[in-house]
């Protein structure tokens, strides 16, 4: 009973078979231009970055690349992207949590003020936005100079040049994607489930984990894995905030192909993290499928 | 699909630099054969590949626009960085008539064969001008020479750093310090060693192990190491950090600021940037007429004034006021406690040195 209420749209979609094919015939052909497009300017080059990175020096197959990639500093560079990634999904999932969750229940005029505030940063140049950072985290910073005016025990703190700047920098980076994504999930919504939750007497906690946690479980997921990928590939932030031991991937493909003329090794790191990012959608579209299975028992019971 | 979308974006942004790549090299084919070869036969055009900022707007000013003026070519400018050039020279066509970089980056791509070879005797400005030989290498010919060196506060270091071994030394000159990461340019491993007693004239071939172990003594002093050029004016003049290495002329900003700023020449790195030609560019009578342009005497001192490059041609120093030379690395002065970087040396160890900074760093 829930799901259909959930899901008014399915309704909709039950429309004559006969008509269904003639949309999908005039669809198919609407995608002609944007799969063309993907082929030459997308699944092309991927295919030849792909035999880039197979490639030796003398031109012969080799898994030497992807050998080189997977040991040594390289792995920890490797190692220390994921982290950087997940700290920051977990890290902008909260505060975007929290964040989605006050404009959603905000009046439409406020809501549209809060995102254009979420928003308004990713308009600015990383690079700007990133020395900004600077006057607000720095050791004589507005952060710091508050903490050491009003003796914070162990002020001032070291919020840059390491891990803690790295992931502040790119949490602001994500939190638009995550508000986005949340918000839109938490719109949807329907009010009257919480009532009458609560009409039967449940706590707000019980609400709040039984019923809405649920509902807004596949945006979490969404959100969570989306600023993860995202994440996997960014560049500038972790450069600027970070220490010597935050080197991600994508600096050290830019080296690669910049300074040391290296491109099948760039091209085997770039293959690396687009099967990282494959493997991220696979764990999100078996998430899915589980949930429609579980959905599909609990509505035939 | 909302998550596929997303992931057809992130793919390519991390595949980022290889695509940008392979589209600008495809894209600059299109492009290059209208821009460069449009004028048919009579090459009134030359395209000039620099770092662009305020480095093209004092080449624009001093060089381009007077050569402009009397020879009747126009200079576009492009900002290829030189791994897009040898990309396009491997590809057949490089789409730069001419590059404007460091002779670092010259030693490497004539290593590469995507050089022509320089014919020096085809410049006036050089015969018997008395340009240093290290600065007129087979491929290229030097043209300003820029330098890097340290610069602290004055109002936290109660004492002028004298030396790379005063910087090196945390216990009288305390506080945190930046030095250049490997990332940019080739790391200061010379700095290391001139701070751990090597003399100015033994440096190269530089003891790699003893720099590093040099290094590793100041790395848990040093807050940052900066790898962006802009950076370490930024973090000297947030007081972030009491003394670093920069790029010279950053200082110079910084003082003009009113920061309690200072820099010394002593121990200076110098490198050169200057010209090269790609190999199948074909425009090379233009070229050379620019390159003669820009090698004269007062062409090279109007450039100096507008930019902290040194001249490499010294008939140039002389039409150089006092003021102007003291921020030069080749005034008389500075050329004595400083020292040029080998290039020879860091083509031939910048990736075995890159590889050993990725595993000292991460240790």
């Amino acid at each position: 009973m829930a799901g259909t209420a959930l899901a008014p749209g399915k309704v909709r979609v039950k429309t004559t078979s006969a008509m269904r094919g003639h949309r999908s015939r005039i669809a198919l052909v609407n995608a002609v231009p944007v799969t063309v497009f993907l082929l030459v300017l997308f699944v092309y080059p991927i295919i030849g970055v792909l035999s880039l990175s197979l490639k030796g020096d003398n031109g012969a197959f080799t898994l030497h690349w992807y050998a080189d990639a997977l040991s040594g500093a390289n792995l920890s560079v490797l190692v220390s992207t994921l982290r950087i990634s997940a700290e920051t999904a977990v890290l902008s999932l909260l505060v975007g949590f929290v964040l989605a969750h006050a404009i959603a229940r905000m009046r439409p005029v406020f809501a549209a003020l809060a995102m254009l505030i979420v928003v308004v940063p990713h308009f600015i140049s990383a690079l700007v936005r990133t020395y900004g950072w600077i006057i607000m985290l720095g050791e004589h910073g507005l952060i710091n100079s508050l903490a050491t005016s009003v003796h914070l025990p162990g002020a001032p703190y070291s919020l840059l040049y390491n891990e803690t700047g790295v992931v502040i920098g790119t949490t602001s980076v994500m939190l638009p994607y995550t508000v986005l994504v949340l918000q839109g999930v938490m719109r949807g919504v329907d009010g009257r489930l919480l009532a009458a939750a609560a009409g039967f007497g449940a706590s707000r906690f019980t609400i709040f984990t039984r019923i809405y946690l649920p509902l807004v479980a596949p945006g979490i997921g969404t959100a969570g894995l989306l600023s993860f990928i995202l994440c996997l590939g960014y560049y500038i932030t972790p450069a600027l905030m970070g220490g010597d031991k935050q080197t991600v991937v994508a600096a050290l493909i830019d080296q690669q192909v910049m300074k040391q003329d290296q491109w099948n090794s760039a091209a085997a790191f770039g293959v690396i993290l687009l099967l990282l990012t494959f493997a991220g959608l696979g764990v999100l579209g078996l998430a899915k499928l589980r949930r429609k299975k579980t959905a599909a028992r609990r509505s035939s019971s | 699909m909302e998550g596929n979308r997303i992931g057809r974006r992130t793919i390519l942004r991390t595949a980022g630099a290889l695509a940008a790549a392979t589209a600008v090299t495809g894209c600059g084919t299109l492009m290059g054969s209208s821009e460069s070869r449009g004028s048919g036969g009579g090459k009134k055009r030359l395209v000039v590949s620099n770092s662009g900022g305020a480095y093209n707007d004092a080449l624009a000013k001093a060089i381009y626009e007077p050569f402009t003026k009397e020879t009747g070519i126009t200079v576009t400018t492009v900002n290829y960085q030189s791994a897009q050039v040898i990309a396009q020279v491997k590809q057949g066509r490089p789409q730069v008539d001419l590059m404007d970089n460091s002779l670092l980056v010259f030693q490497k791509m004539a290593r590469l064969e995507c050089l022509e070879a320089m014919d020096h005797d085809r410049l006036k400005s050089v015969k018997g001008a008395g340009i240093p030989e290290h600065q007129l290498p087979e491929h290229a010919v030097g043209k300003n020479v820029w330098c890097s060196l340290m610069a602290y506060r004055t109002d936290s270091l109660k004492r002028a750093p004298k030396s790379w071994g005063d910087f090196w030394n945390t216990h009288s000159f305390t506080g945190p310090r930046s030095l250049q990461s490997a990332e940019v340019d080739i790391p200061e491993l010379e700095f290391a060693l001139l701070a751990d007693g090597v003399p100015l004239d033994k440096l190269y071939p530089l003891d790699v192990d003893r720099a590093f172990k040099s290094m590793s003594r100041i790395r848990g002093g040093v807050k940052k190491f900066w790898n962006t050029g802009a950076l370490p004016a930024v973090l000297l003049g947030r007081k972030e950090v009491v003394a670093t290495s920069l790029y010279g002329g950053r200082a110079d900003e910084l003082i003009k600021q009113g920061m309690p700023v200072a820099y010394q020449w002593n121990g200076a790195r110098r490198l050169t940037n200057g010209w090269g030609i790609p190999k199948g560019a074909d425009n090379t009578d233009a070229a050379y007429k620019l390159i003669d342009f820009s090698l004269r005497p007062e062409v090279q001192a109007a450039f100096a004034k507008l930019y902290p490059g040194g001249p490499v041609v010294p008939g140039a120093i002389k039409l150089l006021s006092e003021d102007v030379l003291a921020a030069l690395p080749t005034s008389p002065q500075n050329l004595k406690i400083g020292f040029d970087a080998d290039v020879a040396w860091w083509d031939k160890n910048r990736d075995a040195v890159t590889k050993r900074w990725q595993e000292w760093a991460d240790a």
